[in-house]
């Protein structure tokens, strides 16, 4: 056992725990007085399920992990197709796998095993600049699950998967070129989308990101109460359980999306510097080990993470402060569910693994 | 891995390690703008939306009887309100919550608006005085609309349901025209008196609103409360009205429509003031149904006014007193005077009939009084001017309101020259052959029983012109008992006492000898309690041919009048009855002001009638089982 702690990388293991610390005072101060009030102990059951997860990955090769990928991707897609048909709704959107109770939610893992097949195919190929069909494929690799995804619907999940498009294509040698004809196309897209795809709550999400004060009873109003929670948090804080928009209830869907308000709210700036200041480390630590990967599919993998953990936090951060739309992403660490807890320790396992190997050889 | 990649891998990773501190300074500079540059401003969000100030509406003070019998009494009541922190903005949230409620979008939306700019105070109703069914239907209703709550507020309940009605008034809430007559007097949402007494009375009885300040959550449900400022109930006070002999006066009407009026001769405080048909002021407290808005406003009868103030009757031969008087003090008559009545007389070129076709023959001043004979007042009239008759009517206080303590009185009608040009300026001439017709209180007079029977009251006192009243005083806190306000002030102005003598034996004689003494129901009463009166019978339409009289339809039957003083010997109370469309004034209005003194002098001291009680149903009570 011993030996296989040390296979953790200390620096990305301290940064993990802090967080989940952070994380955990957060849900009990969340849930208080709330139904959920165990919350934070169903949460705690999952971290450690959740590192247990690390530890076994960082000790396995990743060589041995990229090798399933593909079979890992087809099973991926199977579940994807398959919640949509026996999957649980829930307040409008087939998202979950029930089993025993739990509801489990593919699209989660899914978003990993695309970036861990995707990094496999294109870290397979040696060449230090990406041709069109790699390209093409790559987008098709990522475009086919972000459309099942968004069938169920989920925008917020869909959009997650995006780092994978545009971070490892950039490290494989993408001429900026293409990342301007990748922005135009996107924004194209997102005309189109706005006029055929796009669910009028998705329509409405945008409009009310465009100005939150249009509607402060409907969906702004959850923006607008997490903003004044942050806001009323002042520099240190209204002190853990006591801040008034989390324990009157004002703040809404406060243990997931808005967790992070409660922090900010309780702990203040200070507190909100100190998550921040972690997640930046988290993120560095992600890329060092990017840096020293034995191989460029691990790099990729590496570097890819990185860019899902940064829109994570980029996204649920800044949503809760109202700088961009409300999207229902979920910040690592601090919300609660069990998929994501599971699917964020899953890909740290890996990353813990490849950091092993880099140092053992 | 391929050695040539490294170098661009290693650019690019450093690129990417740029950028992920570059997200973090982003996200840091971001809440450094929230909680720190704005902190200020929302910590006053935060507080504004946790913490309310919830008014404590403050109970009215209760309205007794002179005996301190409660006639206005409070009780707990439950309304379906929004709090002024809580109203809603969307207009899709207020059109669904108008018509959950079945209440007017419009309406709604219009008095949600002008509550949000009035600040402050108490909440908007949109529901009061909740029964069973309506607290399930508000709790039902806050489901979906989480920002309604139920307050609690005391309520009135008026004991006597139609017993005083007219007297007492109702309350309601402050309506938009009141407040923007008096701005710095009456809050949004405040209950103040609507009619009667409470209305007149509203700033004796009103207390102070207090407030309590609480902590509450997303739901309005409070969490936890600091400090409070307690409401101040308003005082309880007494009015002269006495419940009893109310009481006798509402039956003696019955279906009769009409108003009756008895003062108290020491200090004009009312006794009694009915107005029929009469209203139930707790039907007012709700808002107005169809079924009561027919039954009220719709009705013909019009039961809204009170005619003992508001109704202005031709006085009929209770105006021959005032004639009688004006000729005394103009000197035309003596007390001595005999006129020959001949059945009729001629004045002007055409002829004025007296009631007794056959003529009553020769008769002096107190036999004319009791016979009520038209002849001999026609001819005092023709000896004087119509504005004589208007000055003594002014000097003995006639042709101004009397000032009682209640809203819109109206004002006694008392033609002079000076009337006719204002009121009729197409004809402005006064002809000689009116005042003929002012003589016995027909044409242009009108009066309201509340002035007949001051003008009664001046004639037992000889000559105090009385300023009639129904606030006796405030209840005191500390010993339950009546602290009398200042005896309103009066005027007095004194009759000549060989005058006031003749007139005085004229009105005893009526009652004796005249024309009330042929009902023998009356001739008993007046020997247990001499009480004396003028009849009257004011024409509502003229008739060619009497005998058909029965078979009139009943809206054309004249009114019947009476008024008067008793005892006889040493005055205590005076009154004026009036019925309409009954006929003559010794029939049918006699008995009424005959059972008024007998309940007065006799029945009140032997078997008293009981206080009311009331027969509202408790908001609080379990359904009652249907009754009949």
């Amino acid at each position: 056992m011993k030996d296989r702690v040390r296979a953790l990388d200390s620096r990305l293991l301290g940064v993990i725990l802090a967080l989940m610390a952070l994380g955990t005072l957060t849900l009990y101060s969340a849930g208080r007085n709330t139904p959920q009030a165990t919350i934070w102990l169903k949460q705690t059951v999952w971290n450690l399920m959740g590192l247990a997860l690390m530890l076994l990955l960082a000790n396995t090769n990743p060589r041995r992990v990229l090798r399933y990928s593909f079979p890992a991707y087809l099973l991926g897609l199977a579940a994807l197709v398959a919640v949509l048909v026996v999957g649980k709704k829930i307040g409008g959107a087939t998202r979950w796998f029930v089993v025993a109770g739990q509801t489990f939610q593919p699209s989660e893992l899914m978003k990993w095993v695309t970036l861990l097949y995707v990094s496999q195919r294109l870290g397979s190929r040696p060449a230090d600049s990406i041709g069109r069909l790699e390209l093409l494929g790559a987008v098709g690799l990522v475009a086919f699950p972000m459309l099942l995804v968004q069938r169920q619907p989920d925008l917020g999940m869909a959009l997650s998967f995006l780092p994978i498009l545009l971070i490892i294509p950039l490290m494989k040698g993408l001429r900026m070129r293409w990342v301007v004809a990748l922005i135009l196309l996107v924004s194209l897209g997102g005309f189109g989308a706005w006029k055929f795809a796009l669910k009028p709550y998705q329509k409405q999400r945008v409009m009310i990101f465009l100005d939150p004060s249009s509607d402060l009873q409907g969906k702004g109003y959850q923006v607008n109460q997490s903003r004044i929670a942050i806001g009323a948090g002042g520099l240190i804080g209204k002190g853990f359980t006591s801040g008034s928009q989390t324990q009157l209830n004002f703040l809404p869907v406060k243990t997931t999306d808005f967790a992070f308000s409660v922090w900010a709210e309780e702990r203040g700036f200070l507190g909100v510097l100190l998550a921040l200041g972690l997640f930046g480390l988290l993120l560095s630590r992600i890329l060092d080990a990017a840096k020293a990967a034995h191989t460029t599919a691990e790099a990729y993998f590496c570097a890819g993470a990185s860019g899902i953990f940064a829109l994570h936090l980029l996204v649920n951060v800044g949503m809760v402060a109202g700088a961009l739309p409300n999207k229902g992403m979920v910040l690592p660490f601090f919300s609660a569910g069990g998929s994501s807890t599971l699917s964020f320790f899953l890909a740290l396992g890996l990353i813990m693994g490849i950091l092993y190997r880099s140092k053992v050889k | 891995m391929d050695p040539r990649q490294r170098p661009l891998l290693h650019r690019r990773l450093g690129v990417f390690k740029g950028l992920a501190w570059s997200l973090v300074a982003l996200l840091v500079l971001i809440y450094a703008w929230l909680q720190i540059v704005r902190h200020g401003e929302f910590k006053q969000l935060a507080m504004q939306q946790a913490v309310k100030i919830r008014p404590i509406a403050a109970p009215r003070g209760l309205v007794l009887d002179r005996n301190g019998y409660r006639l206005v009494d409070n009780r707990r009541a439950l309304h379906l309100v929004i709090q002024r922190e809580d109203l809603p903005t969307r207009p899709e949230v207020v059109q669904s919550l108008a018509q959950a409620l079945e209440l007017d979008p419009a309406g709604l939306a219009r008095k949600i608006q002008s509550y949000r700019l009035a600040g402050k105070g108490r909440p908007l109703v949109l529901k009061e005085n909740l029964d069973d069914a309506g607290i399930a239907q508000a709790e039902r209703v806050r489901a979906r609309f989480p920002f309604l709550s139920v307050d609690v507020a005391p309520r009135r309940v008026y004991l006597g349901d139609e017993l005083a009605g007219h007297v007492l008034g109702y309350v309601g809430e402050v309506d938009e025209p009141m407040m923007k007559a008096n701005p710095d007097v009456f809050r949004l949402g405040e209950t103040i008196g609507k009619e009667g007494f409470e209305a007149s009375g509203n700033d004796k009885l009103k207390g102070v609103d207090g407030q309590r300040r609480i902590l509450v959550d997303q739901l309005g449900t409070e969490v936890a409360h600091f400090g409070q400022t307690d409401a101040v109930a308003g005082r309880s006070l007494y009015l002269t009205l006495d419940a009893g002999l109310q009481k006798v006066m509402q039956d003696a009407y019955g279906e009769e429509a009409g108003a009756a009026v008895v003062l108290d001769l020491r200090d004009g405080g009312i006794l009694a003031m009915y107005s029929s048909p009469s209203y139930d002021p707790n039907l007012f407290l709700n808002r107005l149904s169809q079924e009561m808005v027919d039954r009220y406003l719709n009705n013909p009868t019009r039961p809204m006014i009170n005619r003992a103030i508001q109704g202005i009757y031709a006085p009929g031969s209770t105006f021959k007193l005032l004639v009688a008087l004006a000729g005394l003090e103009k000197g035309v008559i003596t007390p001595q005077t005999v006129i020959y009545c001949a059945g009729k007389k001629n004045f002007y070129g055409r002829d004025f009939r007296c009631d007794k076709p056959t003529g009553h023959g020769g008769l002096n001043l107190v036999q004319a009084i009791a016979q009520s004979c038209d002849v001999y007042f026609y001819e005092v009239a023709s000896r004087l001017d119509v504005d004589d008759i208007y000055a003594t009517a002014e000097k003995y206080g006639l042709t101004e309101r009397t000032g009682i303590d209640l809203p819109r009185e109206k004002r006694t009608r008392i033609p002079s020259r000076a009337w006719k040009r204002k009121a009729v300026p197409k004809d402005p001439k006064w002809y000689a052959g009116e005042t003929i017709s002012v003589g016995i209180g027909q044409g242009a007079v009108g009066v309201t029983p509340i002035g007949l029977a001051r003008f009664y009251a001046t004639l037992a006192t000889r000559g105090k012109v009385l300023t009639p009243h129904l606030f006796y005083g405030f209840r005191s806190d500390q010993s339950n008992t009546l602290e009398p306000a200042s005896v309103a002030p009066f005027k007095d102005t004194p009759l000549d006492l060989r005058n006031w003598a003749v007139l005085d034996e004229g009105l005893y004689e009526v009652v004796q000898s005249g024309t009330a003494a042929a009902n023998p129901f009356i001739r008993e009463i007046a020997r247990e309690a001499p009480f004396v009166g003028k009849t009257g019978t004011a024409q509502v339409a003229t008739f060619v041919d009497k005998s058909h009289y029965a078979r009139q339809a009943k809206h054309l039957k004249d009114h019947a009048l009476f008024a008067g003083y008793a005892p006889h010997d040493k005055p205590q109370i005076a009154f004026a009855v009036v019925v309409e469309n009954a006929g003559f004034g010794s029939t049918a209005a006699a008995p009424i002001a005959a059972k008024l003194v007998k309940y007065w002098f006799v029945d009140r001291m032997k078997t008293p009638i009981p206080p009311p009680r009331g027969r509202m149903v408790d908001p609080f009570a379990p359904p009652a089982e249907a009754a009949e």
